[in-house]
């Protein structure tokens, strides 16, 4: 055996020795501080740097020995002090395999629990209207929302129709006991890609998807096994134009839910009762020297719940934002959220929250040496593997 | 050597064979040969001008086997059709413009009035997506010379806007000093692949744009970046306007690195080859439309430096090394004297690589065709086994790692 593994280390030593070919090195940086203002039933709460949100993407990409390319991206984010997530957070560990129309990907990585980007100042910023709810989670974190451990294949055609097929393993990312596959679905989605997206007439986006997950936690049992839930989405352009864009979003989120669960009394039941949520939001876009300059939007939402008709929820975000140089914007929110019936005593009956913030975001690829799928050139003028 | 090692090297080589014509010396490879230099573009007849029609468009190149770029490509080819004409004919060119790119055409070398000269806001307007521009010019002077597209010049000339331009006479001096036959074009590039990539991806999103603003009547000085004077320009920094090169770049900031090396748009082993006999006289024309400098060797012989720049020279030199820079062209004459196969290449080896691997880039052959079968083979000990088929492998291989 000892034998054996010296001559494995010797392998691995002759193949380094060779040179490599340098891969790609992609480098995303989005620094999110805000200064936060909350008014609620208990009063009125501050908090002087919030940089929940906050996240390094570091990803490695290089060419195959055939028409494929193979990726690994590890990410960190910082997730809200209260989130039971310590201090830093592994949103993305994860190898994902591409061809021109094909990618296959495994690991640590965002879920599809959402369908659309919505124009706010974090992405969890609406969560209860625009994302479909793990059912493992205890709430403590917005983060059991977005991330799992993923394996997807999505199949491209057409350039625009995005096909896939996924399962997860969903967790509460705080405690995790198990890694087994306990969710799966589906999606179809037809993009433009984002250098077109002014170009377009009226549809920017439009697709739909379907998760079910496999739960069996204590306190259900005579329920479904399967929690489904269906999403639909919209993006359309109001305002096609490379200099004033306005688009209009919308998403629904049908919790098909468990018959007969007509109560709301902890997080896992909000979870798991039928529920419709939907989330719009209208933007302004304006790219005065061909990138961003100005970007305001105003989104709504509400959500309803089908057993529990006097319970519900709405949400009002608005939000500002002013480059005020290459990747730096400075900006505003503010937040309105409602809630009724059951879900007020889960939630606060009603919340304001005004933030300021300074948001800083870099992509950079260095040693770009191939194109992407979504390249003018690749869409238009034939494919180069 | 490992069996697994033989079998790959043996793969490798039968591959890099069927690359090539199994025998250099058939007619077939001649012929197929003569498609890599450029071919003379047809005209009519318009009263007294010779009527060309070119057409600028997005292409694949192949740049080596199995490595693809986009291109931008007259009349699909890389480079662009030859304009041979001769000495005095009336020219006129018809330039279609089938990108969604700006393009103009300078006549470099060529006597041409200067509205005619393609330099963008100082001769002429660019010729926009799908317009078209009219080039009339009196033929003049002799001798070799090329054109090129002058808008994003350092884009569009790498990403493979260049042709040549032969203007002929019927009592070339040149040929009466040197009888020959055959002449060959070469013309010389370089290419960041990474940098046209990078930057034809960015230069059509941005004019996608600008055209869709300039249809609608909303031409903006500040998004176009294009001022009617310099004190416009100074008055809109002024006013807080941010040039392109400063914060709000639009482009690498890097210069392009030059990482492919193109004889007539092909990177060795698919470069050109040249074939002589022995006694015989030929005239290669060669032009640098590139960015770097391309120090010329020819192994076994001295050659005939006759023409600098379309010029014949009073005194040819005798020489086997030609330093050939940009924007330059030189006629050589090669005396068909020592029979053999004989590289000529870059003595900058670095422009010998292919993506940093040497050999590739700018290596070709100058061949003699009547060379014997028997002289074609060496023995592995590289001595010269005359008659002995023993042992012995044709010449050349086609390696591409050293």
């Amino acid at each position: 055996m000892k034998r054996y593994l010296t001559l494995l280390v010797a392998v691995f030593s002759t193949i380094l020795s060779v040179s490599q070919v340098l891969p790609e090195i992609e480098l995303g940086v989005k620094g999110v501080v805000s200064a936060n203002i909350g008014v609620n039933n208990n009063g009125v709460s501050s908090a002087v740097s919030d940089f929940s949100d906050s996240q390094i993407l570091l990803g490695f990409r290089q060419k195959l020995y055939n028409k494929w390319r193979g990726q690994m991206v590890f990410g960190m984010q910082f997730p809200d002090a209260d989130s039971d997530l310590g201090q830093v957070f592994y949103n993305h560990v994860f190898i994902q395999v591409e061809d021109q129309k094909n990618i296959i990907k495994i690991g640590r990585s965002t879920t599809r629990t959402i369908l659309n980007e919505f124009p706010t100042l974090r992405d969890d910023d609406a969560m209860n209207f625009n994302y479909s709810l793990n059912p493992f989670s205890k709430g403590s974190n917005t983060q059991d929302n977005q991330y799992g451990n993923v394996i997807e294949y999505t199949h491209i055609f057409a350039q625009r129709y995005w096909l896939s097929f996924h399962g997860e393993n969903f967790s509460d990312l705080s405690k995790p006991e198990n890694f087994e596959l306990n969710s799966f679905g589906f999606s179809l989605l037809y993009v433009v890609p984002e250098s077109q997206l002014w170009n377009r007439e009226i549809l920017q986006r439009l697709g739909f998807s379907y998760n079910s997950y496999a739960t069996n936690e204590a306190g259900y049992e005579g329920f479904d096994r399967y929690l489904k839930n269906i999403l639909g989405t919209i993006t359309l352009n109001v305002l096609p134009d490379p200099v004033h864009l306005i688009d209009f979003k919308v998403q629904g989120v049908y919790n098909i839910g468990f018959a007969r669960l007509d109560s709301i009394k902890s997080y896992s039941d909000y979870v798991r009762t039928p529920s419709m949520a939907t989330f719009a939001t209208l933007r302004y876009l304006y790219r005065k020297l061909e990138r961003p300059l100005l970007q305001v939007s105003v989104g709504f939402g509400l959500k309803s719940f089908e057993l529990l008709p006097k319970s519900k929820q709405g949400i009002f975000i608005s939000n500002v934002f002013y480059r005020v140089g290459e990747n730096f914007d400075i900006g505003f929110q503010y937040r309105y959220l409602q809630n009724n019936g059951e879900v007020a005593d889960l939630f606060s009956s009603s919340a304001h929250r005004f933030q300021f913030a300074f948001v800083y975001s870099i992509n950079q690829i260095f040693n770009k040496h191939f194109d992407d799928r979504n390249s003018i050139l690749n869409l238009e003028h034939n494919y180069i593997n | 050597m490992e069996r697994k090692e033989f079998l790959r090297y043996s793969a490798m080589g039968i591959a890099g064979l069927t690359m090539f014509p199994a025998n250099l010396f058939s007619k077939e490879s001649i012929q197929s040969n003569g498609r890599l230099f450029p071919e003379s573009l047809a005209y009519t007849i318009a009263g007294e001008w010779k009527e060309f029609e070119i057409s600028v468009g997005i292409a694949i190149q192949e740049l080596a086997p199995a490595m693809e770029i986009h291109t931008l490509a007259f009349n699909g080819k890389v480079p662009g059709p030859e304009i041979r004409v001769k000495s005095g004919d009336k020219v006129r060119v018809i330039f279609k413009n089938e990108t969604e790119l700006n393009h103009t055409i300078h006549w470099h070398g060529i006597y041409v009035p200067w509205r005619m000269d393609g330099v963008p806001y100082v001769t002429q307007m660019p010729v926009m997506p799908g317009k078209e521009f009219i080039y009339e010019f009196i033929a003049e002077p002799y001798g070799t010379h090329f054109y090129h597209c002058h808008w994003g010049t350092l884009l569009h000339m790498q990403s493979g806007m260049f042709g040549s331009v032969v203007i002929e006479d019927d009592d070339d001096p040149i040929k009466k000093q040197f009888p020959y036959d055959r002449e060959y074009t070469l013309i010389y590039s370089a290419h960041d692949v990474n940098f046209i990539r990078e930057e034809l991806n960015g230069m059509i999103e941005r004019m996608k744009e600008r055209s869709y603003l300039m249809k609608k009547g909303r031409f903006d000085p500040e998004r176009f970046n294009l001022f009617n004077t310099k004190e416009e320009l100074l008055a809109a920094i002024e006013k807080g306007y941010q040039p392109p090169y400063l914060v709000n770049r639009r482009s690498s900031a890097e210069l392009p690195v030059p990482n492919w090396f193109t004889v007539n748009g092909k990177s060795y082993p698919s470069t050109p080859n040249l074939y002589i006999k022995s006694g015989e006289n030929i005239r290669v024309r060669l032009i640098n439309a590139g960015t770097e400098n391309h120090h010329l060797h020819l192994h076994g012989h001295d050659f005939w430096m006759v023409c600098d720049d379309g010029v014949p020279l009073p005194q040819p030199w005798k020489r086997n090394t030609v330093s050939l820079s940009p924007g330059k062209t030189y006629d050589i004459i090669i005396e068909g004297n020592n029979r053999g196969i004989w590289t000529f290449h870059d003595h900058d080896t670095r422009r010998v690589t292919n993506n940093g691997l040497y050999p590739g880039g700018n290596l070709l052959a100058l061949i003699y065709e009547d060379l014997p079968v028997e002289e074609r083979m060496v023995s592995s000990t590289g001595r010269m086994k005359m008659g002995n088929g023993q042992s012995m492998n044709l010449l050349p291989k086609v390696a591409l790692d050293e």
